[in-house]
């Protein structure tokens, strides 16, 4: 990240399995996590991304495979002996202590001397803009404050890995928003090493350097949030990450220059700019075409290119947003109307003329 | 049109001020009779031990408890008493821990099996391990004779050792329900933070188990003193309340001195009561929610887990060979003297016939016990008279109120005119019903809760009287409650001894009851048989909660609760 020269990865994990009983809930997943980089475990439940990140922090054995932790084996290091420290869901203070205590557990159970311990902890109080509320039971604080508590707990001992899981699930929508830029902020300054889990595309998408999309025990695609979400790898990705129209297609040609390829498709054809290497002429295909990239136009003047004419049966204004859905033949197509200056001419409209960009990405079907 | 007519409709109907007032009151009609039974069965008892351990021939005196504090014995009975109180408590507890922690965070192959061990003496009436005991250890008991021993079972040692077994069951189901409640990621986040197992014991589990734990060992300590069966049995020449008060009864016919036994035993259920309700007020720690993981097996230290596992296979172990040697010995004479099988302890008349009245009473005590067990709850949730809270402290407290208290109590007081009721199945039946209302009236309050009270204003709403809302809504809603707390009425009544034992006549034997003296007389084999046909009742009663509690999920709840 940052043009940054690549950096030796703080987290290795290699050809992870995990069984409960004859259940296969990891089927081998492989992954490295560069120094200071955040990656976001994202799924649909049951996908294992909370199994994963358990058995880093060693709570849960691994069937088979290796976790490297900045270059050790830790396999077999229980929690207490890892470089790892854990923020859960439920945030997990101790209840019968103070918040100062609560941050100060890791530092007393590891011997640090008193004066130190009080130094650290007034300085992690400080960092999560807590100094005030040293004194104060948990049961005291509301869910913001207790997650920041858990946060400054977690970061007590400088762990070579933070993981976080779903820390902010307990929040309501607004603290959601804020409590992530602020972990994001603070994760940035401390340049530390960062696995989160979610189950939220969005939140993940939003805070990480990279997104890590799991499915029933598989990785389905490692990237940025840029690449997740213009060029998935498969339809489950294009469709986890926002709403997608899809349409099949077949290539025709490909300009070896330009890159200038037709796409025909039962609707017509299509000019697209394609800029991935995966796709040759005559290979069948699936446009993903999200709702936001199309656009509306009410005249439905036949023949433009990568134009379809259609009937309008709904248009749901919501202000900064008008979602539509257009029906083009039997083929059903939701658009993503931004800024809808002209929406009351929409409300009545019935035909009208859908554009398709020229920056679709293709999925090779098999 | 429609509509005048019906207004016109509702106002004849409530034209009736005497039915008005019926409507606006019979919550609180029904609260004040059952108040009255309350008053009559359960407090009119207690205070006739007050009385009459207040009452000499020449009026009030003190002379009885001058009696009972200048005497070595009863000193020495009340000593003797209130150490095994606190030796069992401190015992159950630590065997109680350690079993709940296997169950909840050892190996997953060790849960289920120490769990089914852990709560098996539940199923058997607590005076089964006096008996085993005495097969295995007595005079002429199978580990005596094999090793030629000559040691004493009859004494102290024994009614601990017996005691303890009996209680471990509830002294695990109390720590296992707080452990179970205890937030896993709260340990896994001091093990994350760098400690070790013994250090999260100590700095999380024990401090956010300490209410729990604490309940736990009030609630055992006022049973374990109060328990007659074991002490009668094993106590051989050591003196304890509980059986000293039976003997001063049944031996020696003094009833002032039986009082005063009885008011001295009551006194540190009432203290503790009040203790515990002061100690545990609003000492409960919450937790964020979130969703609760399974506790999953950690690595435990063989510093801890090597004693964990020899306490819990031990008691284990005991538990089950307690219940094995006493099926074994039920089907011989005398097991380790005539070592020949016979059926004839199952066929002994006299035990059938203790059988047959148990389950004559049980029954009895049953439907009236649900059925006041229920009104009881209507009244304490839905009610809003003064002294509702005062109705559901008395009607909850049967349970820890000594046996043997309410056994001289109803001795007392229903034993002459004007409220002659000695000598038949009735006042057997109503003793037991007053002693585990607790069972029904928790089983309708957690039903009750379930349901809303606009279920009922509905129904009001509609035009319906209060005894059509109640006969056409709440009673079907009730149902499930009523059905188990009779059963649970009749589990508990048909194995309890100490209350029953000063109120049977000779001519009509109570199973519970039949054990005891056989196992005082020596007659292991029909003592054994008898117990077994009482656990095989019991373990039917079981399944069929079982089958209602999973049709109606009211069992969830009563399983807690019911069994304290």
């Amino acid at each position: 990240m940052n043009g940054k020269q690549a950096e030796k990865p703080m987290l290795i994990l290699k050809d992870i399995h995990k069984f409960y009983g004859s259940n296969e809930v990891l089927k081998g997943v492989s992954l490295e996590v560069k120094h200071g980089e955040l990656v976001t475990f994202v799924g649909p439940s049951g996908c294992g991304k909370t199994t994963l990140l358990r058995l880093i922090g060693g709570f849960t054995d691994i069937s088979s495979g290796d976790i490297i932790l900045d270059g050790q084996r830790i396999n077999d290091l229980p929690p207490n002996l890892r470089d790892t420290r854990i923020c859960f869901q439920n945030y997990a203070l101790f209840p019968h202590m103070t918040v100062a205590e609560n941050v100060g557990y890791g530092l007393k159970i590891n011997k640090w001397p008193k004066d130190k311990i009080a130094a650290r902890v007034k300085e992690l109080l400080d960092m999560v803009e807590l100094q005030a509320f040293g004194d104060r039971m948990i049961d005291k604080l509301s869910g913001g404050q207790q997650q920041r508590v858990a946060f400054a707990r977690a970061l007590s001992l400088e762990p070579k890995v933070l993981l976080l899981d779903e820390p902010l699930s307990n929040l309501d929508a607004n603290l959601r928003l804020v409590m992530r830029e602020e972990i994001r902020k603070l994760q940035e300054r401390l340049h530390i090493t960062t696995v989160f889990v979610t189950h939220d595309q969005f939140e993940a998408m939003a805070i990480s350097d990279r997104l890590v999309v799991m499915k029933n025990g598989l990785i389905e695609q490692i990237g940025s949030p840029i690449e997740i979400y213009e060029r998935p790898a498969n339809e489950f990705i294009a469709s986890f990450v926002g709403y997608v129209n899809f349409m099949d297609g077949r290539i025709e040609s490909i300009d070896s220059a330009t890159r200038n390829t037709t796409v025909s498709t039962p609707y017509g054809e299509f000019e697209i700019h394609l800029d991935q290497d995966n796709i040759h002429t005559g290979d069948d295909v699936l446009m993903v075409i999200r709702p936001e990239s199309v656009s509306l136009s009410i005249d439905c003047k036949q023949g433009g290119k990568n134009v379809l004419c259609g009937n309008l049966t709904s248009y749901m204004y919501a202000g900064s947003l008008a979602k539509c859905t257009v029906m083009i033949g039997n083929k059903k197509m939701i658009v993503d109307q931004y800024n809808p200056r002209d929406a009351k001419h929409f409300k009545h409209a019935q035909r009208v003329e859908v554009e398709i960009p020229r920056s679709v990405h293709l999925l090779k079907k098999r | 049109m429609a509509t005048a007519e019906l207004s016109l409709k509702l106002h004849s109907s409530s034209g009736s001020r005497v039915k008005d007032f019926l409507n606006a009151n019979m919550v609180n009609i029904l609260a004040a009779f059952l108040f009255l039974l309350l008053a009559f069965f359960l407090l009119y008892p207690i205070l006739a031990v007050l009385i009459k351990s207040f009452r000499g021939p020449s009026g009030f005196t003190l002379q009885f408890y001058q009696n009972f504090f200048s005497k070595n014995y009863y000193y020495q009975s009340l000593i003797n008493t209130l150490l095994l109180g606190v030796i069992n408590t401190v015992v159950c507890l630590v065997i109680g821990f350690c079993l709940a922690y296997m169950t909840t965070r050892g190996p997953w192959i060790l849960r289920k099996p120490l769990k089914i061990i852990s709560l098996v003496p539940l199923i058997a009436p607590p005076y089964l391990f006096a008996l085993s005991l005495i097969i295995l250890f007595g005079r002429n008991g199978i580990i005596t004779r094999a090793l030629d021993l000559h040691w004493e079972l009859y004494g102290f040692g024994g009614v601990v050792i017996s005691q303890t077994l009996a209680f471990i069951p509830l002294a695990y189901m109390m720590i296992e329900s707080t452990l179970m409640s205890l937030n896993p990621n709260l340990e896994e986040s001091a093990y994350d933070m760098g400690a070790s197992e013994a250090t999260i014991l100590r700095t999380i589990t024990i401090p956010l188990l300490a209410p729990g734990l604490l309940k736990a060992a009030l609630l055992i300590f006022v049973m374990t003193i109060a328990e007659f069966g074991n002490a009668a049995i094993l106590g051989g020449r050591t003196p304890f309340l509980a059986p000293d008060t039976y003997t001063m009864i049944t031996g020696e016919s003094d009833f002032n001195m039986g009082s005063v036994l009885s008011v001295v035993l009551i006194a540190p259920c009432i203290l503790i009561f009040f203790i515990h309700n002061y100690l545990l007020e609003g000492k409960k720690f919450t937790t964020i929610g979130g969703k609760p993981v399974a506790s999953e097996p950690r690595k435990i230290t063989p510093l801890i887990k090597i004693p964990f596992v020899i306490i819990t296979t031990v008691a284990a172990g005991a538990i089950f060979i307690c219940f094995a040697v006493v099926l074994a010995a039920s089907f011989y004479k005398i097991l380790g003297v005539t070592n020949t099988f016979v059926l004839s302890n199952y066929l002994d008349f006299t035990s059938n016939q203790s059988i047959y009245n148990s389950i004559r009473v049980s029954f009895t005590a049953a439907v009236i016990g649900a059925a006041i067990g229920v009104l009881l709850a209507y009244v304490i949730v839905r009610g809003k008279f003064f002294g509702r809270s005062f109705i559901e402290m008395i009607s909850l407290s049967g349970f820890a109120l000594p046996g043997t208290v309410l056994g001289i109590g109803y001795l007392l007081a229903f034993s002459a005119p004007p409220f002659r009721l000695t000598g038949g199945i009735m006042i057997l039946a109503l003793n037991c019903v007053f002693r585990f209302l607790a069972v029904g009236v928790e089983a309708g309050i957690s039903k009750l809760h379930q349901i809303h009270i606009e279920i009922e204003e509905a129904s009001a709403d509609l035009g319906a009287s209060f005894m059509t809302t109640f006969f056409r809504i709440v009673l079907p809603i009730m149902f499930p409650a009523f059905i188990a707390g009779f059963i649970y009425t009749f589990m508990t009544a048909i194995v309890s001894l100490s209350a029953v034992v000063f109120l049977v006549s000779p001519g009509f034997q109570l199973a519970a009851v039949k054990i005891f003296d056989a196992a005082v007389y020596g007659e292991i084999g029909i003592a054994s048989a008898t117990t077994i046909k009482l656990i095989l009742i019991v373990m039917l009663c079981m399944a069929a909660l079982n089958f209602i509690s999973k049709k109606t999920k009211i069992g969830s709840s009563m399983s807690q609760k019911g069994v304290l």
